[in-house]
C-alpha cells in the first residue's frame, strides 16, 4: 500500500512538471461544445447526454493512453527506469500506483463537460439513476486503468510507441461506442466492439441518464469489470515479460 | 537579415555592391540586378530544400509506409467515420454529408497543427543558436522544415474523403471533385502559415506545444465551418473566424462537390490563400523578433 501511495504522489508530482500529461483536460471543453453545436443544429437537443458524456469517455481513454501510456517509456529515457527496477518495490506496483492517479484524474473531464455544457450552452444534463452511474462509473475507471497497464508494457516494446498512441485513440473511441453507440456501426464490427470494455460502459453511462430503467445492470457491469480484469491480467503479464527481456538483454535504459 | 555577417554573407554583400563601383551604363546595372535577385531567390529556394529535407527526414523515422498507412491512415480514416456517424446517429443524411467533408478536411489542419511541435524541436535538438548566427534568415529555415505535414495531411485528407464518401453514400461529382485535393493543400498550407506563427511564440514555452497545436485544430473545428455551418454562430463570432484556416478553403470544397460555379469556388480559395499570405507574414515578423530579443538577452539558446 505504501508503494502504491508513493506511486500516486510521483504521479501527481509529474502533473506539476508537464502540462502535457493533462493536456486532454484542457481540449475537453473544446469536445463538449463541438457535439452540442452539432447536435443543437440538427435540433436534436435530446441528445445532449450522449453529447455530454462522450468527452468525458474520450479524456479518460486518452489519458489511459497518452499519460498512463508513458509511464515506463518515459523513466526509460529519463534514466530512473533502472533506479526503479533495482528498488525492492514491485515494478508493477508502482504501475497500477501512478495508472490509478492518471485514470482518477482524468474523471475530472466529466465535471468539466458537465460543466462546459451548463455554462455555454445552459443545458444541465440530470443523471436520472445517480446509483448506477456512479458504480458504472468506477466500473469504468476500473477497466481503463488495467487497460492502461496493457499500453504502458506495450508502448516498451516499439520505437514508434508514439506512432501506435496516436492511431489508437480514434479506432478504441469508435468501437467503444463513445458517441454513437455501437448499434450504429456496421453489423461486422460489433462482435469486435463487444470485446472493448468501453462499449458496454458507455451503453451503461448513458442508460443512466436516460429515463427508462437501467437494464441488466449488474450483469453488464460485470462484462466491463471482467474485461478489465482481461487487462490486468495481460498487462501484468507483459510487465514481467518487459522486466524479465529488459534485465537479461542489459537494455533497461537508453545510451 | 544583415549581408555582412559571415562569408557568404560578404560574397553577396561585394555583388550587390559591385554595380555602385564605377560609372556603368544602365543596361548593365540592370541586368547586374537582376543576376543578383536571381541569385538571392536561388539560395531561398536552397535553404528552403534543405530545410524540407529534414523536415521528410524526421517523418521518415517517424513512420515507414506500414506505420502510416496502417496506423496512421487507419486512426483518420476512425476520426472522420467517428463524426460522419454523428449524422447517422442524428438521422440527417445531409449532416452524414456535412460531417463527413468537414472532418476530412480538417485532418489537413489537424496534421498542420503539428508544425507548433516539430519547430521546438529545433530548439530541443540545440541548433537554433546556429540558425541565428547563420546568413541565412532563420523564418526561412522554419518555413521550410515542417512542410512534411502539409504533404502529408493533404494526402491522408483526400484518402479520407475519397474512401468514405462512398462508404457513407455521400455522392462525390467525379471528376471535378479531384480539384478538392489542391483545394485541401490549400487549407494546409493556410493552417501551415498558422501554424508558423504559433510555433513562434510556443519557443519560448515549449511545454506548451502539443497544448497549443491541439487547442488549434479544435477551434477551428468549432468554428471553421467543419460541424456546423458558420452562421450558426453570433455575427461576431462569424467576423472573427473570417481569419481562420480552412474557413473559406472549406467553403470552396463544398462549393465545389455541390456543383456550385466555378466562381464560387475560385473566390473562396483566393481568401483562403489570403489568409495563408497574412499568417506568413505575421509569422515573418514573429521569428524576426525571436531572433532579435534573443540576440540581446542571451534566451536564444535552450531554456526550457
Amino acid at each position: 500500500m505504501r508503494v502504491l501511495l508513493a506511486a500516486a504522489r510521483l504521479q501527481l508530482a509529474t502533473f506539476r512538471r508537464s502540462p502535457d500529461d493533462l493536456m486532454v483536460l484542457l481540449t475537453v471543453p473544446l469536445f463538449t461544445p463541438i457535439f452540442l453545436v452539432i447536435a443543437k443544429h440538427a435540433g436534436r437537443l435530446d441528445l445532449a447526454p450522449y453529447a455530454v458524456l462522450a468527452p468525458g469517455i474520450i479524456a479518460m481513454l486518452s489519458m489511459a493512453l497518452n499519460t498512463s501510456g508513458e509511464i515506463i517509456e518515459r523513466d526509460r529515457w529519463g534514466g530512473t527506469f533502472e533506479l526503479t527496477l533495482a528498488t525492492p518495490a514491485r515494478l508493477p506496483v508502482i504501475v497500477l500506483g501512478r495508472v490509478a492517479t492518471v485514470t482518477l484524474a482524468s474523471l475530472l473531464g466529466i465535471a468539466e463537460s458537465w460543466l462546459v455544457a451548463y455554462l455555454m450552452f445552459g443545458i444541465a444534463v440530470p443523471v436520472l439513476h445517480p446509483g448506477a452511474f456512479v458504480l458504472t462509473l468506477t466500473a469504468t475507471a476500473i477497466a481503463t486503468a488495467g487497460t492502461a497497464v496493457v499500453f504502458a508494457a506495450v508502448f516498451v516494446w516499439t520505437r514508434s510507441a508514439r506512432t501506435f498512441q496516436n492511431s489508437l485513440s480514434y479506432p478504441l473511441l469508435l468501437l467503444g461506442g463513445a458517441l454513437v453507440p455501437v448499434a450504429l456501426l456496421p453489423e461486422p464490427l460489433h462482435p469486435i466492439s463487444r470485446a472493448v470494455y468501453l462499449s458496454w460502459a458507455a451503453d451503461l453511462l448513458r442508460a443512466s441518464l436516460a429515463p427508462g430503467p437501467v437494464s441488466a445492470l449488474w450483469p453488464r457491469l460485470g462484462i466491463v469489470v471482467g474485461l478489465g480484469a482481461v487487462g490486468y491480467v495481460i498487462g501484468f503479464a507483459l510487465l514481467r515479460w518487459v522486466i524479465h527481456r529488459a534485465r537479461t538483454t542489459g537494455k533497461v535504459g537508453y545510451a | 537579415m544583415s549581408a555582412g555577417r559571415g562569408v557568404a554573407g560578404r560574397r553577396r554583400a561585394a555583388v550587390e555592391l559591385a554595380p555602385q563601383r564605377g560609372p556603368q551604363p544602365a543596361a548593365a546595372a540592370g541586368a547586374n540586378a537582376v543576376l543578383a535577385a536571381g541569385r538571392r531567390f536561388r539560395n531561398i529556394l536552397t535553404v528552403l530544400r534543405f530545410a524540407a529535407a529534414t523536415g521528410f527526414a524526421d517523418f521518415g523515422t517517424m513512420f515507414t509506409w506500414r506505420s502510416w498507412t496502417i496506423g496512421w491512415l487507419s486512426r483518420v480514416l476512425c476520426q472522420v467515420t467517428f463524426f460522419a456517424l454523428i449524422g447517422r446517429l442524428l438521422g440527417a443524411p445531409e449532416a452524414v454529408r456535412y460531417l463527413l467533408i468537414g472532418n476530412a478536411v480538417l485532418i489537413a489542419v489537424l496534421e498542420s497543427a503539428f508544425v507548433v511541435a516539430s519547430t521546438t524541436w529545433e530548439r530541443r535538438a540545440g541548433t537554433l543558436p546556429l540558425l541565428i548566427a547563420a546568413p541565412t534568415s532563420p523564418v526561412l529555415v522554419f518555413c521550410g522544415r515542417s512542410v512534411q505535414w502539409i504533404a502529408s495531411g493533404t494526402a491522408s485528407a483526400s484518402v479520407a474523403l475519397f474512401v468514405l464518401s462512398p462508404l457513407f453514400g455521400v455522392a462525390l461529382p467525379m471528376p471535378q471533385a479531384l480539384v478538392a485535393v489542391p483545394l485541401i493543400g490549400l487549407v494546409s498550407l493556410s493552417a501551415y502559415c498558422l501554424g508558423l506563427v504559433l510555433a513562434g511564440l510556443v519557443l519560448r514555452v515549449m511545454q506548451l506545444r502539443n497544448v497549443v497545436g491541439n487547442v488549434t485544430w479544435m477551434v477551428i473545428a468549432l468554428l471553421a465551418g467543419v460541424q456546423v455551418p458558420v452562421t450558426f454562430w453570433p455575427a461576431w463570432v462569424q467576423a472573427a473566424s473570417a481569419v481562420l484556416p480552412a474557413r473559406n478553403g472549406l467553403a470552396g470544397i463544398r462549393a465545389l462537390l455541390d456543383g456550385d460555379g466555378v466562381g464560387a469556388v475560385c473566390s473562396a480559395a483566393g481568401l483562403e490563400a489570403l489568409v495563408a499570405v497574412g499568417w506568413l507574414a505575421v509569422a515573418g515578423l514573429i521569428f524576426r523578433h525571436l531572433a532579435e530579443q534573443g540576440r540581446r538577452d542571451g534566451s536564444i539558446e535552450f531554456v526550457d
